[in-house]
């Protein structure tokens, strides 16, 4: 560090044209300058909206309120929609994580091959868009007879009557989970790499099996890894707009969606700026939250004699 | 590392992953087979095989339409990135910038933010500010999501820089901005290609920013494909989503083949 850092001060002094810290800010300005234009102003401004009064002509103005809040907080058809999406992205999340830990063991520990193969097979579906994905879960999820899932249970002889999936709920967790599991996957099995291979030969040397040594070394050693590919999953779960709009149906009504009435149907800027905090709110609660769960544990776990 | 997935445990884990890859790839691979069947519905089993849906989508005037708008806006977002990334990676980097955690996650926000949200915000304040030219917006909301993406890529290759190699060109002689070019550079150029390929595919497949700005001339892809989907339900929509796929498919090999994926994706 030392060294490296003698060194930057070296390369600065070498430097006479400019103050250094102008220079600095003059390559700065243009991202900064287009961000707070395009980026923190318009944010704040709908932070606004969503305290101010929308008038029937459309106009928003004074009064402040927390109207909108309210209404979303306390009437249940909008406090179901949040639940739904509380839920919906809770489960993605688990279950993405359960998917997700195979793969990045092979990514980590397999063949090179295999390790290879299982790298581009997962990172591949990341440039497909998410609107593609969503409509081959849909021809694979169809409520009808043509769906593929049941033409395979009907083939399979499973009765006459077809399942139905898409349109609810599980239809939204099953394709988001589908679309997020490179997420989850690339940071786990980074996390995997980085363990000690000799941790693992030591617990297997000393008797332990195999099942023991991945629940007591690999499993807490991979929990940063776990950690951030949940937060990421169930942030973008809950602020998703397209996976929930094209195999949700009604039954699967998460928060994106409702934002999405608000302002083309019901043309209420208030409580779709509302929502917007909200889901907003729901990102930033993920990452503190589960970063801060995350530390307590540790904590706990070293308090009760490092194991 | 070979050798670690051994044993029934190793079987059992690669089963699995076998297992899970099927359920990743299937609903591509329905996609794409449906996009040869001769039935008029896109539903399943498919039936004979035909490329007429893949002729009929690329003589539609629309479709063609949308996808010279979706490159055009990805270059144009993807360049403008580069522009305005490119200079602010290297300040946080090498100058003692005031407030510089708080800049770099300034810069990096877009990515935080839920994209839905984003647009909304910009397409509220566009409103307002009587900007009615939805090319000029879609390219603002585009540059918006991608920038942090070169910020990101190009931050991360210019701490992996070896200084070292500076310090001995600049005691041999070398002028500054020679050292830079020819020393820094070429150095951060993987960098600075995966993010521009990561830039141009996060805008050529953006759905959540197009669809607040987008207006009746000037359509994305991502746009006109889901538009469709709501009117058409022959296998002419698979045909589409498989040549967007085919897209994607040829920017990870491109990737692959450049950068490497694994360090493209860790950075």
């Amino acid at each position: 560090m030392t060294v490296s850092a003698m060194h930057t001060t070296d390369i600065k002094m070498r430097r006479p044209a400019l103050p250094t810290s102008l220079m600095g800010l003059a390559l700065l300005f243009p991202a900064l300058a287009f961000l707070t234009v395009f980026l923190v102003l318009p944010s704040l401004i709908l932070l606004g909206y969503s305290v101010l009064t929308q008038s029937q002509s459309g106009d928003i103005s004074l009064p402040l309120t927390i109207g909108s809040y309210e209404r979303l907080i306390l009437s249940p058809a909008y406090r179901r929609v949040v639940m739904t999406t509380l839920r919906v992205a809770s489960f993605t999340a688990l279950f993405t994580s359960l998917l997700a830990y195979p793969l990045a063991m092979v990514i980590a520990y397999g063949r090179p091959l295999a390790s290879r193969v299982t790298m581009i097979l997962v990172v591949a579906p990341l440039v497909v868009s998410v609107i593609v994905r969503s409509y081959g879960w849909q021809l694979l999820l169809g409520n009808s007879n043509t769906g593929v899932l049941n033409w395979i249970l009907r083939a399979l002889g499973a009765g006459p009557a077809p399942v139905q999936v898409l349109y609810t709920e599980w239809a939204i967790v099953i394709a988001s989970v589908h679309v997020f599991l490179p997420l989850m996957v690339l940071p786990l099995s980074a996390s995997l790499g980085r363990i000690n291979p000799s941790l693992n030969e030591a617990a297997r040397v000393l008797g332990a099996p195999a099942w023991r040594a991945f629940l007591r070394i690999t499993l807490p050693l991979s929990v940063p890894g776990l950690i951030a590919g949940l937060t990421i999953v169930f942030s973008l779960t809950a602020a998703s707009y397209v996976t929930p709009e094209m195999v949700g149906g009604n039954r699967g009504l998460m928060l994106g969606v409702l934002l999405e009435q608000q302002i083309n149907t019901a043309f209420d800027w208030s409580m779709a700026a509302a929502i917007a905090v909200v889901m907003v709110a729901i990102a930033l609660f993920a990452t503190v939250g589960v970063g801060w769960f995350a530390d307590g544990r540790t904590t706990l776990r070293f308090r009760r004699g490092g194991k | 590392m070979a050798g670690r997935l051994s044993g029934g445990g190793g079987f059992i884990i690669y089963t699995v992953a076998a297992a899970t890859l099927v359920f990743v790839a299937a609903p591509l691979i329905v996609v794409v087979a449906l996009s040869f069947s001769e039935a008029n519905l896109a539903i399943f089993p498919p039936v004979g095989f035909t490329i007429s849906w893949y002729e009929g989508v690329i003589a539609n005037e629309e479709f063609r339409h949308a996808f010279v708008v979706s490159v055009t806006l990805a270059l144009a977002a993807t360049a403008t990135s580069f522009v305005l990334g490119v200079p602010a990676a290297y300040a946080l980097d090498r100058w003692p910038v005031p407030g510089a955690r708080a800049i770099e996650t300034m810069l990096l926000t877009p990515l935080i933010l839920p994209i839905l949200i984003t647009g909304l915000a910009l397409l509220q304040f566009l409103a307002a500010m009587r900007m009615r030219d939805a090319a000029v917006n879609l390219f603002v909301g585009h540059v918006l999501v991608t920038l942090p993406y070169l910020v990101r890529t190009v931050t991360a290759s210019l701490k992996q820089v070896d200084r070292s190699f500076e310090e001995a060109a600049l005691t041999l002689g070398a002028p500054p901005w020679k050292v830079f070019w020819r020393v820094t550079v070429p150095q951060i150029v993987p960098g600075i290609a995966a993010g521009c390929l990561f830039a141009f595919m996060i805008s050529f497949d953006d759905f959540p920013i197009s669809f607040w700005l987008a207006d009746a001339e000037t359509v994305p892809l991502p746009i006109f494909l889901h538009d469709s989907m709501t009117k058409i339900f022959d296998p002419s929509i698979a045909a589409m989503s498989s040549l967007m796929t085919l897209t994607g498919i040829l920017a990870v090999i491109g990737l692959e083949k450049l950068v490497g994926l694994r360090r493209a994706m860790s950075v």
